[in-house]
């Protein structure tokens, strides 16, 4: 199987920005619309990033790693013929729990993860605000917001994807019970490299 | 207790059971404890559209009948 | 390591009550619309409004503008008889074959490759996707297709699918080649057999819609009707047969949102470039391909050998053969071939209904194949049957009439 280190597996639930995403990140054509099931195939495109050159891969749309139609199958078949690259889990950040479910199913099979906390602008407008330090630090992998429509964080983006992280879900799931109700933990580095 | 399909236009109520399709609902944010209101119900047996977290989804109706909504004042999370 | 499926929620839920807090949400215009445009006592008389209007700038903008207002005033007055005089020898077969009939005094019944070829591509077609395509940019990226879904998941249930495939219906009125991929948004091999089939057969390209409006304007109408019925009844008797289940309908019916100049533009440019490179020579190529059939004599002897069928079964003229055989590598050339026969107002009608629902172009072909060879097949099946009864319908509709 080829080398999938310096692969981008862009996954996330349908109709999140995946696909104007990965236009911001490899200056690509995928379809863009608003609705879900836009991406029914994947498309790939390359990034350049400090010298580092990345291929990256949007995926169809896809709810959990249990297909419902055939699209979800692209998704999910897709993450098992990568295995080593690095998931880009994009979440919607106006619905950040659905996207949860499937970020963590993702960190369960042991890829490398980093998020991408997109339509960050559209949560603003809503008056939803998301703790991206306490996520990042529940987690365990880098956090960053974005906004696939103004271009705000994908630069970011880029440049935090070499610091993507494999993750206990165990770990997660304590972190998670446990200390964070006292936010400040000075020192308590989660290995997350988003510092 | 009513079932999510025979909620009025504009009511709501908190979701206390999901009888078929449970995973694919949970993915669209109708869970457990999850407050839903009812947009609308299409004639002849159409789908509803709910709003759950200020979202709204769109079901078919025997889907929705599958869903045990808890209406009144008392309501969860 | 996994967890099982309701720790994980558990764990999602842990995870969202730290991490975000929602502000006391305030419904905007926005908001509103999407509940006016989703409920039905208001929602239905939008989606006709929505869908009139689109057939209209469509119609008016692409046919009457466009293409009779500028490009028939510039191939047929200047470019045809150009070539007409410049080319040399007008008895040689390399003129047949790019110039056409020299006596031909319109770009349509000429039918050499640089006369009808270019004139059905870049005069015709061309501008009908363009205009076809911006609007329905705007129905995708404004967020109405989820709701016109919702609104007509009913219709869509007797036949097999749910709502959600007015997607791949609205895509395929563009083009049928990504509509049949976008299939795969419907969740069983059943509804994405029953989609794919109907597709091929009934829904007819934009390419062909433009060119049906340049040449039989006032009979579009009924070629469209009697379309929607064929889809109807077929799709019906395709749910009863067909094994398989029809699950419901569950979608996210996301935000409206205002289509982003940007990404109409870029997905504009994209479809004509692609119109443009992959389209544009095969329409080139057909007529070719057609000339040399004919000259070969293979087009007379299909005529001749399929002429019962035609003239006794569907009621049209044996010449409609030579369409029909270029139907298969484009419909909207297929078409433009028609207007130069011969025909009664209803032969036409039935002429271009068989065009369309007659085998999907090429390039559909190619695709459906990539979607499964046992559908292909069995989809095939089903549209040698189809345009069987439904060419024979046709033609028994309009002996009752009295027009056919």
């Amino acid at each position: 199987m080829a080398d999938t280190s310096r692969t981008v597996l862009m996954m996330g639930n349908p109709n999140v920005g995946k696909s104007a995403l990965f236009n911001r990140l490899t200056g690509g054509d995928a379809v863009v619309s608003n609705y879900p099931g836009t991406t029914v195939d994947y498309t790939k495109g390359v990034l350049i990033e400090n010298g580092q050159e990345y291929e990256v891969i949007d995926a169809p749309g896809t709810y959990s790693l249990e297909a419902r139609d055939a699209a979800e199958d692209v998704a999910v078949r897709l993450i098992s013929e990568n295995p080593g690259a690095t998931v880009l889990v994009v979440l919607d950040a106006t619905r950040v729990e659905r996207g949860l479910y499937l970020a963590l199913e993702v960190i369960e099979r042991g890829c490398p993860v980093i998020i991408a906390l997109n339509m960050i602008d559209a949560a603003r407008e809503r008056q939803i605000t998301v703790d991206t330090r306490v996520l990042q630090r529940i987690l365990g992998v880098p956090v960053v917001p974005t906004s696939a429509v103004s271009g705000e964080g994908a630069r970011d983006l880029a440049g935090m994807l070499r610091k993507a992280q494999k993750v206990d879900i165990e770990t997660v799931r304590a972190r998670a019970d446990g200390q964070f109700d006292t936010p400040e933990q000075s020192g308590g580095c989660t290995g997350c490299g988003g510092c | 207790m009513k079932r999510l399909s025979e909620l009025e236009y504009g009511e709501s109520g908190v979701v206390r059971e999901i009888r078929a399709s449970q995973h694919e609902l949970n993915c669209l944010g109708i869970r457990m404890k999850k407050q839903v209101k009812m947009i609308t119900r299409q004639p002849i047996k159409g789908p509803v559209v709910v709003v759950v977290d200020d979202m709204e989804v769109a079901m078919g109706l025997d889907t929705a009948e599958g869903v045990v909504i808890e209406t009144g004042e008392h309501e969860g999370s | 390591m996994a967890l099982p499926v309701q720790e994980r929620w558990d764990l999602v839920d842990i995870i969202a009550r730290k991490t975000v807090a929602a502000g006391a949400y305030r419904q905007n215009l926005g908001d509103v619309l999407g509940d006016l445009t989703v409920r039905p006592l208001t929602g239905i008389p939008v989606a006709f409004a929505v869908l009139y209007a689109f057939w209209s700038i469509f119609s008016s903008f692409a046919g009457a503008l466009v293409t009779d207002g500028f490009m028939v005033k510039v191939f047929d007055s200047h470019w045809l008889p150009w070539l007409q005089g410049a080319w040399s020898d007008p008895a040689s077969i390399h003129y047949f074959l790019f110039v056409g009939d020299p006596l031909a005094e319109n770009c349509f019944e000429a039918f050499g490759m640089l006369t009808s070829g270019l004139f059905v591509a870049i005069g015709v077609v061309l501008p009908a996707i363009i205009i076809f395509y911006l609007m329905m940019t705007v129905l995708e990226d404004s967020g109405y297709l989820p709701r016109l879904a919702v609104l007509m998941d009913t219709v869509f249930h007797r036949i097999g699918l749910h709502g959600y495939a007015i997607v791949p219906v609205i895509l395929g009125l563009g083009c049928n080649t990504p509509a049949v991929t976008a299939t795969r948004v419907l969740e069983t091999r059943k509804q994405r057999f029953i989609m794919m089939t109907l597709l091929a057969i009934f829904i007819p390209c934009g390419a062909q819609l433009g060119v049906m409006l340049e040449v039989i304007p006032d009979a579009v109408g009924w070629v469209m009707l009697f379309l929607l019925i064929g889809f109807g009844i077929f799709g019906f008797i395709l749910d009863r047969i067909i094994p398989g289940s029809n699950p419901e309908i569950l979608i996210d019916v996301p935000p409206y949102h205002w289509p982003l100049w940007e990404n109409v533009t870029k997905k504009l440019m994209n479809r004509t470039k692609s119109f443009l490179k992959d389209a544009v020579p095969f329409v080139l190529f057909g007529v070719l391909v057609v000339n040399v059939l004919y000259l070969a004599g293979i087009i007379g002897a299909l005529a001749d050998l399929f002429e019962p069928l035609f003239v006794t079964w569907f009621g049209v003229p044996k010449e409609t053969v030579g369409p029909l055989v270029a139907a298969f590598l484009r419909k909207d050339l297929a078409v433009a071939q028609l207007s130069a026969i011969a025909m009664t107002p209803y032969q036409m009608i039935t002429a271009v209904v068989l065009v369309s629902i007659y085998f999907p172009c090429v390039a559909t072909f190619v695709v459906m194949l990539r979607e499964g060879w046992k559908e292909l097949a069995a989809a095939v099946a089903v549209l040698v049957a189809t345009v069987f009864i439904y060419g024979g319908l046709i033609h028994a509709v309009g002996i009752l009439m009295g027009v056919a």
